[in-house]
């Protein structure tokens, strides 16, 4: 199908995006790489009069170090952080998030901050933030804010950001030395988004769990952190992981479709809960 | 070569001038195969139900024929030698018996059409059409094997080796014999694993784009371990049988199979296709039972 007909703007610097935002308020929509906007648009599932163009700039792409933290820019392709070496070595986790995405095309195009902004409750990156404990940049009109990754994703496609944002970039802190991590996903056979997905970072003292932190995606309307299962593992061994890996749907409602019924896909986040733990756990160093 | 067996996708522009080629001993790139066409060439089907070659192919080996004769019957008074001595080598027309003695094959067929034919009573021009009905089908036939291994946990399903060995009698394009096949096979796992229209319960079509309609990926798919035996049709003159569904028929049985037979320890015995890994994995009662699968119990 062919979209609804709009208004190409393209903006050179985020200012601009900005102004231009402020402009059409809320008949514009931001286009990064387009890979979710775009479909949605052929489906006229949206229909915005005005696309402004935020791909074009340099601005917000590219990764850098600022801090001790990896800086990733909002317009940054998925291949991007597939590729990256520091990303590689400080931030595994994303990696491995980052090359189970869609497919080549996809990666090649599509941005993490389109990712993230847009919120798809089946996309894979907000379970890897999530578990990272990343901090997502939004500017505004007013300036920049910075929000917590696990205060950040609202509902079914809705975030914290208030509209006239725009997500310019994601800060992580490096995955410690003695991390071990694991992004572990089953795809949707046709779109290769996360029927379930499950991003583990973990921290041992010895044999026992020190940091834990779990994201699940596409479980649920929105991606969450499975703290009830964090906590069942808190101080104890990898022979917990069984045990604690069940309350991975604790409270949650799960989502069905033609692709996965809910209980199905409940018994798939426990399932790849405890394998991303196992994983995670055997990845970490210092025992 | 004009023929009315439009190939769309399975590659007889290819084999057709690969015949012709070797027919008259000019390169592949010399002939050039037009289709598709009804204003050049009014009839003639298309290609489908496995037919392109064994249908096509022996209509073209029939003007083959025609016009290789007409070529040896007007070099050989040319070259003053009998028509059976008349041989097509390097895009000339050579004696067997001394190929020295050659002359390019483009002054005979410029002779063919020239002022004056070289031979009185032997009509004017190079062109030759035949129309074929085949006496009866080809049979061609093979065996494919399937292992996969399922995952009892998630209902994932992985292959661990894909065996295909058919028989399309004689082979005269073997790289796309094997694409035939690659695709075919592709197609039959899809709708053994994948493929699937819905309609929701009112009515609404909800696999109506890529998004949800799952047409495998290359990843999807295991390595094809391919062979082949080469039993001649006795049907047409040149030996061949389809391929073009050879890879659907013997993949959707094959894979479905192996899956049940996977799956049989776990008392299930009949899945309706696509066998999607909500169906292939731990769900029911009966696998509830079973040794080592307690942590699937809260599934129905």
């Amino acid at each position: 199908m062919f979209p609804a007909s709009f208004d190409y703007h393209r903006a050179t610097s985020v200012k601009d995006a900005l102004s231009m935002l402020k402009q059409f308020g809320d008949d514009a929509k931001l286009l990064s790489g387009g890979h979710s906007l775009i479909p949605m648009m052929k489906l006229r599932l949206a229909q915005p009069s005005h696309l402004i163009d935020i791909g074009a700039g340099r601005e917000m792409s590219g990764i850098r170090e600022e801090g001790g933290n990896i800086v990733i820019g909002g317009a940054t392709v998925h291949a991007a952080i597939e590729t990256s070496t520091v990303v590689n070595q400080k931030l595994g986790l994303l990696s491995e998030c980052a090359h189970v995405i869609g497919d080549v095309q996809v990666r090649n195009r599509g941005t993490t901050g389109g990712s993230l902004a847009h919120a798809d409750s089946a996309a894979d990156y907000p379970a890897a933030v999530l578990a990272l404990d990343a901090e997502i940049i939004a500017e505004g009109e007013s300036g920049k804010r910075t929000l917590k990754a696990e205060h950040f994703f609202v509902d079914l496609f809705t975030t914290a950001m208030q509209p006239g944002e725009i997500l310019t970039a994601v800060s992580f802190a490096p995955i410690p030395q003695n991390g071990g991590y694991a992004y572990i996903k089953h795809r949707q056979p046709a779109s290769g988004f996360a029927l379930v997905g499950i991003a583990a970072l973990v921290t041992m003292k010895g044999a026992y769990f020190d940091k834990v932190r779990i994201g699940v995606t596409g479980l649920a309307a929105k991606a969450f952190r499975a703290t009830a299962v964090e906590n069942a593992l808190s101080g104890k061994g990898r022979d917990a992981i069984e045990a604690a890996a069940m309350h991975a749907t604790d409270g949650i409602d799960p989502l069905g479709d033609i692709h996965a019924g809910p209980d199905f896909r409940a018994e798939l986040a426990r399932v790849y809960t405890r394998r991303a733990l196992e994983q995670a756990a055997s990845r970490a160093k210092g025992r | 070569m004009l023929t009315g067996v439009s190939p769309h996708g399975q590659g007889q522009e290819t084999t057709f001038a690969q015949m012709v080629a070797d027919a008259f001993g000019v390169d592949i790139d010399d002939v050039t195969v037009a289709h598709g066409d009804t204003a050049i060439v009014p009839s003639g089907i298309g290609t489908f139900g496995s037919r392109g070659t064994t249908v096509g192919g022996p209509a073209l080996m029939m003007s083959v024929v025609k016009l290789q004769d007409k070529i040896k019957k007007i070099a050989s008074t040319m070259m003053e030698a009998p028509p059976d001595q008349v041989t097509f080598v390097n895009r000339t027309v050579a004696l067997a018996s001394d190929p020295s003695k050659s002359i390019p094959l483009q002054q005979v067929i410029d002779a063919a059409y020239g002022y004056k034919t070289p031979i009185p009573g032997v009509e004017p021009g190079l062109d030759a059409t035949s129309f074929y009905e085949p006496s009866a089908c080809t049979f061609p036939f093979g065996t494919h094997v399937a292992v996969v291994e399922v995952d009892p946990q998630t209902g994932k399903i992985t292959f661990l080796k894909y065996v295909a060995v058919d028989d399309c009698g004689k082979i005269l394009s073997p790289l796309l014999v094997e694409g035939q096949v690659h695709g075919g096979i592709a197609q039959g796992i899809a709708q053994a694993l994948y493929e699937e229209v819905v309609y929701d319960e009112s009515g609404q079509f909800v696999t109506a784009t890529f998004m949800d309609y799952a047409v495998p990926k290359a990843d999807m798919l295991p390595h094809y371990d391919l062979g082949s035996t080469v039993t001649p049709s006795p049907v047409n003159s040149l030996g061949v049988k389809g391929v073009g569904e050879a890879g659907t028929i013997g993949s959707t049985p094959c894979t479905y199979a192996a899956v049940m037979d996977a799956l049989k320890p776990f008392g299930i015995r009949d899945l309706t296709m696509p066998l999607k890994p909500e169906k292939s994995g731990p769900r029911s009662a009966t696998r509830k039972r079973r040794r080592g699968l307690q942590d699937v119990s809260s599934i129905i």
